[in-house]
C-alpha cells in the first residue's frame, strides 16, 4: 500500500503514518446505524422474509436490504425520513428518501401489488409498461393520463423519470445490479430502491416485502394488520396441506431443447409444495433454486405423475402437444390433471399470478390444496390456477 | 482397400448408434436397450420411454446433421477453393441463424414464439424456410464477394466478418426483446439435438435427404470446380449455374439443420479434410458419401460425449464438436502439408 | 488442292475490356484471323498487347467487344460452354497444384464433357485418358499429387488433360513460363509433334522467339499498337514484320541471323575469313569487343580462320604485322 517515492525513510515513515489514520478513520464509519443523534426506538417484526429490515429511530426510518446470501451479503440502506426533516449523520451512502412517498415509480409487477396491499396504489406516476398490469387502480389512471410510461428496466427513460420528480423508483434487483447503475437518477435527486423479494425462499416471505411499502408510506398499521390475516390463513391451510393423508406426486415446468429446469429443494415454489402436501423428487435437494436436468431424467417421474403443475406458457393440452408430441405420453396429460396458473389472465395479456399474487400466497396455497386435495377444501374456488383442457 | 475403411466407418458407425442409444442420464442396462429396439414389451416402460421416444430420435438427429453439415461443409471448400471454409466459418449459420431470429423475435411477444410452434408442422417449414434464406443470403454475399477476390484468405476473412454483423444485428434485435425471449434464443444458439421429435424430425430427414441429393449429383460439376472457374467453364460447366446450385444444396443443408438444431459448429470443416485424408481421392463422388460415414460417427460420439453418461445433465453439443472440431482444424493448418490442399 | 476449311476464324474481331455500362475499352483488332488443323501456331507480342485476351476471347471465357469468331463453322457466341468444350481445351497459367488432385484424376477430368453425369468414366474416355497419357509422356507419375511435381512435369500434365478432352483445337498461354530451359525445349518440341501426329490446330502464346520461328507453322504477331501479322514464320521475318513489332523498344532484330542484336554496331571494321563453327563463333566474339563485320577484305584488320581435322588456328593481320595463334583467347588479348 505505500507508494515507493525518493525520499528518507523519516518521509515514508510519515506517508505510512498519514495512510493508517486515513484507513483506520473510514474503518470507523463502516458499522451502519451506531454512530447518529437519534435513538433508535424499535424494529418492524420480520418473521418470514429474510431479504430486509427496518428499524425505527426517532425521527427517521432505517431500511437495510439484503442481496447475495450467506457471506455475499450486500447491504443497501435506506433512510426513509418526513419532509423538510434533517438528514442523520453517519448514513453517506444510504439512500435518502422523503416519506410519505406521494409519487412512487413502479419497474416490477410485484410492487404494483404492494402499493395495491397498502391503499396507495393511486400514488403510482409511473411504470415500466403498461403491458402487464392488473389493478384496476392503476388501470383507471393510465386511461386518465395519470401514469406515464418509463421504459423497461436497462432502457428506462432517465429524462422523463426525472422530470416527473418522483419520491422514489423501485426496482427489482438482480445480482449484478448496484445501485450505481442508477447513478443518473440519484444525483439527480430521484430516489432508487432495488427490491429483492425474488430472493426470498418462502411465499410468505416474499409476501412480507409489503411492510417495506407500509414503511415508506406511513401505513404500517393497515399493513401489518392485513398481513397478520393473511399469515394466519396461510399456515390455517399449510396446516391442512402437510397433514393430508395421501400425497399425490407432481412434477413441475416445462423442458426446452431437451433441457428441463425443475424447482429444487431451495425454491419458492418447493415451500408451496411443502405446504400443500405433495411427493416431488426434488423437494429435497439443495440448490440455487431450479436444476437444470436432461429431459430423459425427468420423463420417467413425468410418465407417472399425478399432476402436471406450472407448465409454463401454454393454455391447453393442445398448445403442449404442438410444442412436443412426446408430452402426451405422460400420465398428468392422459388423465387431463394439469394445472396452470394462468387463470387470472386480464385482456391486456397480463397474468395476476405474479401482481396479486406475490402478496396473496394463501389463495395460491389454497389453490393447490384444492387440485391435489380436492376433498380437504370442498368450497374452495380456484383464483390463479386452473385446469388445462 | 477402401472397402476395409468403408466397413471399418460402418462398424464405428452402429457401435456409435448403439452407445448413444445406450447411454444417458438415466441408467439403462444394454441389454434392456437392445430389447427396447427388438422386443419392447418385455422392458419398463418409462425405459421403453426413454429409448425410443428420446435417444432414438436424437440419435437419428445427430445422424442427420453429421451427413447434412459435412456434405455442406465439403461443398464450401470446393466452392470457394478454400480448406477452412465451412457454414460456421463463413457466416452461414450465421445467417440461418438471423433467419430464424426473424420469426423467433419479432411480434416481440411470448404469444408469437408459441403460435409459432401451434402451426405445428407449418411452423416448422416457417422456420426452415426462414434459415435457409438467411444461410443462402449470407452464401450469395460471400459468392459474390470470393469472385472478385482471388485471395482465399481474404474471403474467408470477410465471411468472419460478415458473420459478426449478422449476430450483432441479431444482438440488437435480442437487446429490444424481452427477456424470456431471449432466454429461448440463447438455449438455441447452444445448438442441440434433443428438441428435435415427431413431424420436425420427418421434415428434417427430407429437407437434409434433399439436400444430399442435390449435392450427390452435383459430384461431377464440384470435380469441375477444384480446378478454378476458367478451366471449369472450359470443360463445359456453366459456372454461375453450378454455383447457383451448390449454394441452393448448402443452403439448405446448413439452412435446415440450423433452424431445428440450433448453429452447430466444426463439424462442416473438420469432416471434409478426415474424409479426404482417410480416402486419399478429391472425387467428389466418393466424398461425399465417405463425408456423410465420417460426420454421421464423430456426430455420434459428440453426442455421447454431451451426454456425461451418468449425470444429470447434459451438455450444450456446440461445447463438444468446438473442444473435438479445434484440433482438428488446427492440424490442417500446422500440420503435414499434403494435408492442407487449396 | 482441297481448300482446308479453318477450323477457327475470326472477322473484324476486337477484343477488349467492358466494364459496367462504360464504353468498352478497346485493346485490339478488328483481327481477321484463320487456324488450320494439324498446325503450331505461336502467338508472340511484347507483354501488355493483349495476347490472354485474344486467348481468352477466342475460347470462349471472355467477351469479344465486336466482330465474330467462328469455330468449325458455328458462331462462338451461340454455343453453350458444353459445346464450346468439345471444341477448344485449354492450358492456362491458373494455379491448380491446390486441391489434393492426384494426376490421374485431373488428367480424367478432361473428360468432363463427355463422362456420366456422376462423372463415371466409360471404356471410351478411359482410352482417350490413355493416349493422353502415353502422347505427353506422364505414366510415371500417374499415382502422385500434384504439388509433388516440377514444374515441368506439371506442365506436361496439363497438357495431358487437355489432350484427353480430344477437341480439335488446344490453346495453351504461356506454357514454357518458369519452365527451365531443357523443359522448354522438350514442351515446344512435344507441341509441334503433337500436331503433326494428332491433326490438332495448337495455339501458344509464348516469349520464346527462338523457339517459336524454330517449331511454329504459323506466327501471329500481336504488337502494341493492337494490330496483328499473321504468316510463316520466316515470310513474316523476310517482310520486316518482326521488326516492326519489335521496333518501338528499340529492338534490333537481324534476318541474317534471326538473333536479336545485343550489342551495338561496333566501332572498327574487321573481315573475318573461314568456315565452319570456329569462324561462326569468332565472329561472334569479335562482335561482342566491339567489332562491326565486314563482308569484303578490304579491312585494316583481317583473320583468318582454318579448321583442320577439328583443331582450329588463328591467324591475325594487321597492315604487315602478321600474328598467328592456337587459341581464340590469344587472339583476342592482342586485339
Amino acid at each position: 500500500m505505500m507508494i515507493k517515492l525518493n525520499y528518507s525513510p523519516l518521509a515514508g515513515l510519515f506517508w505510512c503514518v498519514l495512510v493508517f489514520l486515513l484507513l483506520t478513520s473510514s474503518c470507523k464509519q463502516a458499522p451502519a446505524g451506531k454512530k447518529n443523534t437519534s435513538a433508535k426506538t424499535g424494529s418492524a417484526e420480520i418473521k418470514y422474509a429474510k431479504g430486509f429490515t427496518i428499524d425505527y429511530y426517532d425521527s427517521y426510518k432505517l431500511i437495510s436490504i439484503y442481496s447475495g446470501i450467506g457471506t455475499q451479503r450486500d447491504t443497501a440502506q435506506y433512510v426513509l425520513l418526513p419532509a423538510g426533516a434533517k438528514a442523520p449523520e453517519g448514513y453517506q451512502k444510504a439512500q435518502l428518501i422523503r416519506i410519505p412517498v406521494k409519487k412512487l415509480v413502479a419497474m416490477a409487477s410485484t410492487h404494483v401489488a404492494q402499493a395495491d396491499f397498502a391503499g396507495v396504489a393511486s400514488k403510482i406516476v409511473g411504470l415500466g409498461s403498461f403491458k402487464y398490469i392488473t389493478s384496476p387502480v392503476v388501470r383507471k389512471n393510465i386511461a386518465a393520463g395519470k401514469v406515464k410510461d418509463v421504459g423497461v428496466d436497462g432502457t428506462m427513460n432517465d429524462e422523463v423519470l426525472i422530470s416527473m420528480r418522483p419520491g422514489l423508483v423501485i426496482v427489482m434487483g438482480n445480482p449484478d445490479a448496484s445501485l450505481s447503475k442508477y447513478e443518473t437518477l440519484s444525483t439527480a435527486g430521484v430516489p432508487v430502491m432495488l427490491n429483492s423479494e425474488w430472493l426470498e425462499t418462502t411465499p410468505l416471505g416474499r409476501a412480507e416485502w409489503v411492510k417495506v411499502m407500509a414503511a415508506l408510506t406511513n401505513t404500517e398499521k393497515l399493513v401489518n394488520a392485513k398481513f397478520d390475516v393473511i399469515e394466519k390463513e396461510y399456515k390455517r391451510l399449510a396446516e391442512i396441506g402437510r397433514s393430508a393423508k395421501s400425497k399425490p406426486s407432481i412434477i413441475s415446468g416445462m423442458p426446452f431443447k431437451g433441457i428441463w429446469n425443475v424447482p429444487d429443494g431451495d425454491s419458492y415454489m418447493a415451500e408451496f409444495f411443502r405446504d400443500a402436501g405433495v411427493s416431488y423428487k426434488w423437494i429435497n435437494v439443495k440448490g440455487k433454486g431450479s436444476l437444470p436436468l436432461n429431459f430423459e431424467t425427468v420423463a420417467p417421474e413425468a410418465l407417472k405423475a399425478d399432476f402436471w403443475l406450472n407448465p409454463g406458457y401454454v393454455d391447453s393440452k393442445n398448445d403442449i402437444q404442438a410444442l412436443d408430441g412426446r408430452y402426451a405420453d405422460f400420465k398428468p396429460f392422459k388423465s387431463g390433471n394439469i394445472f396452470n396458473f394462468n387463470k387470472k389472465v386480464n385482456d391486456l395479456g397480463s397474468n395476476d399470478y405474479w401482481e396479486s399474487g406475490a402478496v396473496n400466497p394463501q389463495l395460491i396455497l389454497g389453490d393447490l390444496i384444492k387440485i391435489l386435495h380436492p376433498e380437504l377444501l370442498p368450497d374452495h374456488q380456484l383464483v390463479y390456477y386452473k385446469q388445462l383442457n | 482397400m477402401n472397402k476395409i475403411k468403408i466397413l471399418v466407418l460402418l462398424s464405428l458407425l452402429v457401435i456409435a448408434f448403439l452407445l448413444d442409444v445406450a447411454l444417458g442420464s438415466v441408467h439403462i442396462p444394454v441389454k434392456e436397450v437392445i430389447k427396447v429396439l427388438f422386443t419392447p414389451d418385455s422392458v419398463n416402460e418409462s425405459w421403453i420411454y426413454i429409448v425410443e421416444k428420446i435417444r432414438l430420435p436424437k440419435a437419428l438427429t445427430a445422424i442427420i446433421v453429421g451427413c447434412g453439415l459435412s456434405v455442406s461443409g465439403l461443398q464450401m471448400q470446393t466452392l470457394f477453393r478454400n480448406p477452412l471454409a465451412g457454414p460456421s466459418v463463413l457466416g452461414i449459420t450465421a445467417g440461418a441463424s438471423l433467419g430464424v431470429a426473424l420469426v423467433m423475435l419479432s411480434a416481440g411477444s411470448i404469444a408469437s414464439l408459441y403460435t409459432i410452434k401451434e402451426l405445428g408442422i407449418s411452423g416448422s417449414w416457417l422456420i426452415i424456410i426462414a434459415s435457409s434464406l438467411g444461410a443462402a443470403l449470407i452464401m450469395v454475399i460471400i459468392v459474390s464477394i470470393s469472385s472478385s477476390l482471388k485471395d482465399n484468405v481474404i474471403v474467408l476473412i470477410v465471411g468472419v466478418m460478415i458473420g459478426n454483423i449478422t449476430l450483432s444485428i441479431i444482438s440488437i434485435w435480442q437487446y429490444f426483446s424481452s427477456p424470456e425471449l431471449i432466454k429461448d434464443y440463447l438455449m438455441w444458439t447452444f445448438g442441440s439435438l434433443g428438441g428435435v421429435t415427431g413431424n420436425q424430425l420427418l421434415i428434417l430427414a427430407t429437407v437434409v435427404f434433399a439436400g444430399l441429393v442435390i449435392s450427390f449429383l452435383s459430384s461431377k460439376l464440384l470435380d469441375a470446380l477444384l480446378l478454378g472457374d476458367n478451366y471449369a467453364r472450359s470443360m463445359g460447366l456453366t459456372v454461375q449455374r453450378a454455383r447457383l446450385l451448390i449454394v441452393l444444396s448448402t443452403s439448405v443443408l446448413a439452412g435446415g439443420i440450423t433452424a431445428f438444431c440450433g448453429p452447430i459448429g466444426f463439424i462442416g470443416i473438420a469432416v471434409p479434410h478426415l474424409a479426404r485424408a482417410l480416402f486419399n481421392t478429391s472425387n467428389h463422388r466418393i466424398l461425399i458419401p465417405a463425408c456423410c460415414l465420417v460426420g454421421t460417427v464423430l456426430m455420434l460420439i459428440c453426442d455421447i460425449v454431451a451426454q456425461l453418461p451418468g449425470s444429470q445433465t447434459v451438455l450444450p453439443i456446440n461445447v463438444i464438436t468446438a473442444l473435438v472440431g479445434s484440433p482438428v482444424v488446427i492440424w490442417i493448418i500446422a500440420g503435414p502439408t499434403k494435408l492442407r490442399g487449396f | 488442292m482441297a481448300v482446308k476449311q479453318p477450323l477457327l476464324h475470326t472477322t473484324g474481331l476486337t477484343i477488349g475490356y467492358r466494364s459496367g455500362k462504360n464504353p468498352a475499352k478497346v485493346i485490339a483488332g478488328p483481327l481477321n484471323l484463320d487456324l488450320y488443323a494439324g498446325q503450331l501456331i505461336c502467338l508472340l507480342g511484347p507483354n501488355g498487347c493483349g495476347k490472354s485476351t485474344l486467348l481468352r476471347t477466342v475460347s470462349g471465357l471472355q467477351q469479344a467487344v465486336g466482330g465474330s469468331i467462328e469455330l468449325e463453322g458455328k458462331n462462338l457466341a451461340k454455343l453453350k460452354p458444353a459445346g464450346i468444350a468439345r471444341l477448344i481445351s485449354l492450358v492456362l497459367t491458373d494455379n491448380v497444384r491446390s486441391g489434393n488432385l492426384d494426376v490421374y484424376s485431373l488428367i480424367s477430368l478432361g473428360r468432363y464433357p463427355y463422362s456420366g453425369w456422376l462423372g463415371i468414366l466409360s471404356q471410351q474416355d478411359k482410352e482417350a485418358i490413355d493416349r493422353a497419357i502415353t502422347a505427353t509422356d506422364t505414366a510415371a507419375f500417374l499415382g502422385r499429387k500434384l504439388d509433388s511435381l516440377s514444374d515441368g512435369e506439371c506442365q506436361k500434365v496439363m497438357l495431358a488433360r487437355a489432350m484427353a478432352q480430344d477437341t480439335p483445337l488446344i490453346i495453351l498461354d504461356e506454357p514454357t513460363a518458369h519452365l527451365d530451359l531443357p523443359s522448354r525445349i522438350q514442351l515446344m518440341r512435344l507441341l509441334h509433334q503433337l500436331a503433326k501426329d494428332t491433326n490438332k490446330a495448337i495455339l501458344i502464346s509464348t516469349h520464346e522467339l527462338d523457339l517459336a520461328l524454330q517449331v511454329a507453322d504459323q506466327i501471329w504477331l500481336m504488337s502494341s499498337g493492337g494490330n496483328l501479322a499473321a504468316g510463316l514464320p520466316e515470310e513474316l521475318v523476310l517482310n520486316g514484320s518482326f521488326q516492326q513489332a519489335f521496333d518501338k523498344d528499340g529492338i534490333d532484330f537481324d534476318i541474317n541471323t534471326g538473333t536479336f542484336h545485343i550489342h551495338t554496331s561496333g566501332r572498327k571494321s574487321i573481315s573475318v575469313a573461314g568456315d565452319g563453327p570456329a569462324a561462326f563463333w569468332t565472329r561472334k566474339a569479335l562482335t561482342r569487343i566491339g567489332y562491326a563485320l565486314s563482308p569484303g577484305e578490304d579491312t585494316e584488320e583481317q583473320v583468318l580462320v582454318t579448321e583442320i581435322e577439328g583443331v582450329a588456328s588463328w591467324t591475325y593481320k594487321k597492315g604487315d604485322l602478321t600474328l598467328s595463334f592456337d587459341q581464340l583467347k590469344e587472339l583476342l588479348t592482342v586485339l
